[in-house]
């Protein structure tokens, strides 16, 4: 997955002489929180709903006023990413330094914008369900060959695996999660016991153990 | 007393020996209510024609059906839910289909005719049926069409889906319909087949509001799953007022079941069947199509179902099963004891998350009707 896959395309912009009482009407009337800064068409800077916030309270540290300009208040030079990085790379990025969002650059050129939100839909569309499916949750030793025999038993079921996600737990082994193409999942899963693998769900019924 | 459909013919919707939903399911349950005493008299329903499929399914998926049915080769099948493990490509499935969905139709048209009140269908509920895709052991949603022939004739249908797995095929066929409220209690999602019926599904456009789910942990126990029942479904069909009940009784939150995680006893099947039939007096004027759903433990099914049949028509639910029925069903029954409708109480021991599983229902409940109490004013 791309940061190109979840970015948002029409990105809404400001000018850096634009005031702190404009940005903000127009992250109300937008209901946004992040505005790339752009000069000339090139990219200068990225304002967000907290450096507006400064005119707002008299606790702010550095407070600001209605009229104050965009240029004083944004953020430059601003973190930006690139189409073709991986999602998680941009979600790295944000991460590392507590920001809400990256502009999107090709070249010189502003294509989109990520934000924390961009991301959550990322996850949602990892993990949600968009075909009729069976969940199937399992422990592996992180080995050479675990997954691959696993898929194997179940594509000789003839059974067709709607996504999987895999996740470290503790050290030496992965969770996996599958959503599998049947109503079956009990018989699948008590094979895969049979097989060896640690089936963490269908869980055994708590009055059959 | 309620109308009975049912035809022998329903047998033909087999997708072989090693296939969960078998007919034999209702055969099993049929016999032990004639060895109960009683003599079931059934109307025969004609199959569903072409055109009534065509109320609610595709005609290219119709197509796809009616060629796999005549033993054609049909290109890329998988991509219309077909030829897959749960729903195999069988010859003769297309006629063995319309004959349950005609049942469930019949029921409808008696209902919408006036001619009955209560009807029971002795089979059908295949909820996972898509407009253009067999889905989890479902080639035509009989339900749907039903419901659609009931909506046709200006009256306004509550769907009621107590199978374990979520009716996700009559809410999507609905999904933006004002005249179908459609109320799906359920394994959450989270854990069972087909993985939606979470509580943000409300429906969409003029049907915002009208679908209702309300998930399920797994190993919930009867006591919890009628509370939560309670909490939910009175005030929901009261909100909606419908003038038909149309309840899918699928017998699989039963703790015995092979494929699911709820731990419902008969006992509890019956309390839920006669509230049921209380909120049908109390709201539809008794107007109810009941029909049956998924149940993969024949012990278990055959028993929920045959005591169904007994308290819509208010017929007392006796303890004992004579042995013969037993005897002859040993092969079915997987060596369980089959003594008494009702299961052993307590029918398991106590479960250590209990608590967790009565609260955690609980709050999912409370989180439903706050997302739908805007619509409800």
């Amino acid at each position: 997955m791309l940061v190109r896959d979840i970015m948002t395309t029409a990105v809404i912009t400001i000018g850096p002489e634009a005031t702190l009482g404009h940005v903000c009407e127009v992250m109300q009337a937008r209901n946004i929180r992040h505005l790339p800064v752009l000069e000339g068409g090139r990219l200068v800077g990225v304002i967000t709903d907290r450096d507006v916030h400064g005119g707002s309270t008299k606790l702010c540290f550095t407070p600001s006023q209605p009229e104050g300009l965009v240029r004083d208040a944004m953020a430059h030079p601003p973190k930006t990413a690139h189409p073709l990085d991986p999602v998680e790379d941009a979600a790295r990025t944000m991460r590392a330094l507590k920001i809400g969002c990256l502009p999107v650059l090709d070249g010189e050129n502003l294509v989109g914008i990520v934000t924390g939100i961009d991301l959550l839909d990322a996850l949602l569309r990892l993990t949600g369900v968009d075909k009729a499916s069976g969940r199937l949750e399992l422990r592996l030793a992180d080995r050479p060959g675990g997954l691959a025999r696993l898929t194997a038993l179940i594509a000789e079921r003839q059974l067709n695996i709607h996504s999987i996600l895999t996740y470290p737990e503790g050290t030496g082994l992965v969770r996996a999660v599958l959503r599998v193409n049947t109503l079956e999942t009990r018989p699948l899963a008590e094979a895969l016991r049979g097989a060896g693998f640690e089936v963490m769900w269908p869980a055994e019924k708590p009055w059959r153990s | 007393m309620a109308e009975l459909i049912y035809t022998p013919a329903y047998g033909s919707y087999d997708f072989g020996p090693e296939h969960p939903f078998s007919p034999v399911r209702q055969q099993m349950a049929v016999d032990l209510l004639v060895s109960l005493g009683h003599r079931p008299h059934w109307t025969e329903p004609e199959p569903a024609t072409r055109a009534d499929i065509l109320t609610v399914h595709d005609e290219a998926y119709v197509a796809v059906v009616e060629a796999v049915s005549a033993g054609e080769s049909v290109p890329d099948l998988e991509s219309w839910g077909l030829g897959t493990p749960d729903t195999p490509a069988v010859p003769g499935i297309d006629p063995a289909v319309r004959a349950l969905v005609g049942g469930t139709l019949a029921g409808a048209r008696l209902l919408s005719e006036g001619r009955a009140t209560r009807v029971l269908q002795f089979g059908g509920g295949l909820h996972h049926a898509r407009a253009a895709r067999a889905a989890g052991f479902c080639v035509y949603n009989d339900l749907a069409v039903a419901i659609r022939h009931l909506t046709a004739n200006g009256l306004w249908v509550s769907y009621l889906d107590i199978d374990v797995h979520h009716g996700d095929g009559v809410q999507a066929i609905f999904y933006r319909d004002e005249r179908v409220q459609t109320i799906s209690l359920h394994e959450s999602g989270q854990y069972l087949y087909p993985g939606t019926g979470e509580i943000h599904e409300l429906g969409e456009g003029m049907g915002r509001g009208l679908k209702i789910n309300l998930p399920l942990e797994p190993f919930t126990p009867g006591e919890s799953y009628l509370e939560v029942f309670e909490q939910v479904v009175p005030p929901a069909l009261q909100a909606f007022r419908p003038q038909v009940l149309v309840v899918q009784a699928g017998a699989d939150a039963h703790f015995d079941d092979a494929l699911a995680d709820l731990a419902l006893t008969t006992q509890d099947y019956e309390r839920l069947f006669r509230r049921i039939l209380e909120l049908a007096d109390a709201l539809t004027g008794g107007r109810v199509l009941f029909t049956l759903g998924g149940g993969y433990s024949l012990h278990a099914a055959s028993r929920v179902w045959a005591i169904l049949y007994l308290v819509v028509n208010d017929l007392p639910v006796p303890e004992t099963i004579p042995p013969a029925w037993a005897e002859k069903w040993a092969a079915h029954l997987g060596g369980k004891p089959a003594a008494t409708l009702h299961d052993p109480s307590p029918a398991f021991p106590p479960l250590a998350r209990r608590d967790e599983i009565v609260s955690r229902n609980r709050l999912v409940a409370t989180r439903l009707l706050d997302a739908l109490a805007p619509y409800w004013f």
